[in-house]
C-alpha cells in the first residue's frame, strides 16, 4: 500500500462530497469545509416492494 | 421484448394520443341522449366510487336534488331513501368519460357539453358551468333558487348553447388554449381568457336563436370567466377514453375525489380505480372565519385538466392563480419542474412566454412519481362540509394511489408472462 500518498490525502485541504441529505453538508460548512452535494434519493424512497416492481417495470432511465 | 420495453412502448401510445388529439365542443344534449350507460334513474357524481353511506352531506344534497329534479321523488329525503334502497344508480362520472367538478352530478335530463375528439373518435361530456352565483348544485346547494336555474339551463340555456355550437362547426378546444397562451391562465381554476376566447367564438352564433331568452342568457355567458372549465373537461374526457385500452401503460388516465379518498386511473387498466385517503386542498379560504376542519378531502373531477397538462401541472402558466392563493412564483415554477420531471410528454401547442417558451407537461407516469418520489400537484376549489365552496389552492397527489396502480400493472405483467408460458 502507498502509505505516502494516504498522508498526502490526509494532509492535504478536506473537500467532503455528500450523497443524500444536504444536513451532513451543512453540518461541515458550518465548520468552514468545502462540501460537494450530491442530490441522490433512493428509488422509491427506499421502499423495497416498489423498488422491485420498478425493476421489472423500469422507466426510471 | 422486456416487460419496460412493452410498457415503454404502451406509454408512448397513450402520450402520442394525449398529444395529438384534438378535442373540439361539439354540441350540448341532455345527457341520457348522450352518455353511454345513462338511464332514468342514474346519477352521475365526481371521484371514485364511495359507498352510499360515506357518501359527504354536500354530495348528498346534490344527489337528492337531482332526482328531485328529475321528478323521481318529491323531497331531498324520498330522494335519498330511493337511493338507500337501491333505486337510484349513483356512478363515478369519470366511469362514463364524463367530469363533475366540485359537487356537481349529473342527471337524465340534464344538458350536457358533449365533446369530440377528432383524431382519435373519442367523445366526453361535462354539464355546464352554473357561474359565478355560490348557491348551485355544483357546490352542493339544492332548493327552489337552484331548482328553477337548473331548470332555465335544461328548457333554454343548454339548448340554445347546442345551437350555436352546431352552427360554428364545433369551438377546436385546441384554438381557444393557443389563442390565450400567455394570457395568464393555468385552466384549472383561472380561465378568463380562455372563457373570453369562446365567447368571441359562441356568441355570434347566439345572436339570431330563437328563444325569447336569448339576452339574458348571452348575458349569462359573458359574465362567467370560468365558463371554459367545463367545455376543456368534456375534452379531456374524449381524449382519456383512446387512452383507457392500451394494456400496460403506466399513464394516468383519470383522477378525482369524492371529498373522502383521492383516486387515480391508468391507462393499462381503463375504467380500474385506485384509491386512498383524499389530501385537504391548502391555500386560501374565502371567509377568514373558515378553517381546515371545516373542509372536506378533495372533492371533484376538475383535476381531469391536470390528467391533461393544465392546472397545477402547468402553475407557471398562471402565477396569478398562485398569488391569489397565498403562494409564490418560484412555487408556480417548482410544480411545473415537478410535473415536467414526472412527465412523458409536452404539449406545443401552448408555449409559456415568461418559461422559455416551453409547453404544458402531460403524461404523468406512476413509475416516476412513485420511483422519484416526486408528487404532483394539482389546483382546486375546496369544499366546505356543510356545503359550497370554502377556499382554493393546491394539494399534491397521494402516493399510495400510485404505489398500488403500480401493483396492479405488475401484476398484469406477471399474468401475461405466465400466458406466454
Amino acid at each position: 500500500m502507498d502509505c505516502e500518498k494516504i498522508m498526502r490525502l490526509f494532509q492535504s485541504e478536506l473537500v467532503v462530497v455528500n450523497v443524500g441529505p444536504k444536513l451532513f453538508a451543512e453540518a461541515l460548512e458550518k465548520q468552514n469545509y468545502q462540501t460537494v452535494q450530491v442530490d441522490w434519493k433512493p428509488i422509491a424512497g427506499g421502499d423495497r416492494e416498489m423498488q422491485d416492481i420498478l425493476a421489472v417495470l423500469g422507466g426510471l432511465d | 421484448m422486456t416487460i419496460e420495453q412493452k410498457v415503454n412502448a404502451a406509454n408512448a401510445q397513450a402520450v402520442e394520443i394525449l398529444t395529438k388529439a384534438r378535442p373540439v365542443w361539439a354540441d350540448v344534449q341532455p345527457a341520457i341522449d348522450v352518455i353511454p350507460g345513462m338511464s332514468k334513474n342514474t346519477v352521475l357524481v365526481p371521484g371514485p366510487p364511495l359507498p352510499v353511506e360515506r357518501i359527504t352531506p354536500p354530495i348528498r344534497t346534490s344527489i337528492c336534488g337531482a332526482v328531485v329534479h328529475e321528478g323521481l321523488a318529491k323531497t331531498k329525503e324520498d330522494a335519498w331513501e330511493m337511493v338507500l334502497r337501491g333505486e337510484i344508480t349513483v356512478e363515478p362520472a369519470q366511469n362514463h368519460q364524463c367530469g363533475c367538478a366540485a359537487c356537481m352530478v349529473v342527471s337524465a335530463s340534464m344538458p350536457v357539453m358533449v365533446a369530440e375528439d377528432r383524431v382519435y373518435g373519442g367523445k366526453g361530456y361535462a354539464p355546464i358551468h352554473p357561474g359565478p352565483n355560490p348557491k348551485c348544485l355544483r357546490w352542493g346547494f339544492y332548493d327552489e333558487d337552484v331548482e328553477r336555474d337548473l331548470s332555465w339551463f335544461r328548457d333554454h340555456f343548454g339548448p340554445a348553447l347546442g345551437r350555436a355550437v352546431r352552427k360554428s362547426g364545433g369551438i377546436d378546444l385546441i384554438t381557444v388554449l393557443a389563442k390565450t397562451a400567455g394570457m395568464g391562465d393555468e385552466n384549472h381554476n383561472r380561465q378568463p381568457a380562455a372563457s373570453m376566447y369562446l365567447a368571441l367564438q359562441v356568441i355570434p352564433w347566439m345572436l339570431d336563436d330563437p328563444d325569447p331568452q336569448r339576452d339574458e342568457m348571452i348575458r349569462h355567458f359573458a359574465a362567467n370567466d370560468r365558463f371554459f372549465l367545463h367545455p376543456m373537461m368534456a375534452g379531456v374526457e374524449s381524449i382519456t377514453k383512446s387512452i383507457k385500452k392500451i394494456p400496460l401503460s403506466t399513464v394516468v388516465a383519470g383522477m378525482a375525489g369524492n371529498g373522502v379518498e383521492f383516486g387515480i386511473q391508468l391507462a393499462g387498466t381503463g375504467n380500474r380505480w385506485y384509491t386512498t385517503q383524499a389530501p385537504v386542498i391548502q391555500g386560501t379560504f374565502l371567509n377568514p372565519s373558515y378553517t381546515e376542519a371545516d373542509l372536506l378531502g378533495y372533492l371533484g373531477d376538475s383535476c381531469v385538466t391536470e390528467v391533461y397538462g393544465l392546472g397545477g401541472m402547468s402553475a407557471i402558466a398562471g402565477p396569478a392563480y398562485l398569488r391569489m392563493t397565498g403562494s409564490t412564483i418560484a412555487e408556480a415554477r417548482s410544480r411545473t419542474e415537478k410535473a415536467r420531471a414526472v412527465s412523458l410528454g409536452e404539449h406545443t401547442f401552448a408555449p409559456i412566454p415568461w418559461d422559455d417558451f416551453k409547453g404544458f407537461p402531460v403524461g404523468l407516469d406512476a413509475r416516476k412519481i412513485v420511483g422519484l418520489n416526486i408528487l404532483p400537484i394539482s389546483h382546486g376549489g375546496s369544499a366546505l362540509k356543510k356545503g359550497g365552496q370554502g377556499g382554493a389552492g393546491a394539494a399534491e397527489l397521494p402516493l399510495e394511489c400510485f404505489k398500488d396502480a403500480l401493483r396492479a400493472i405488475h401484476k398484469e405483467t406477471l399474468a401475461q408472462a405466465e400466458q406466454e408460458g
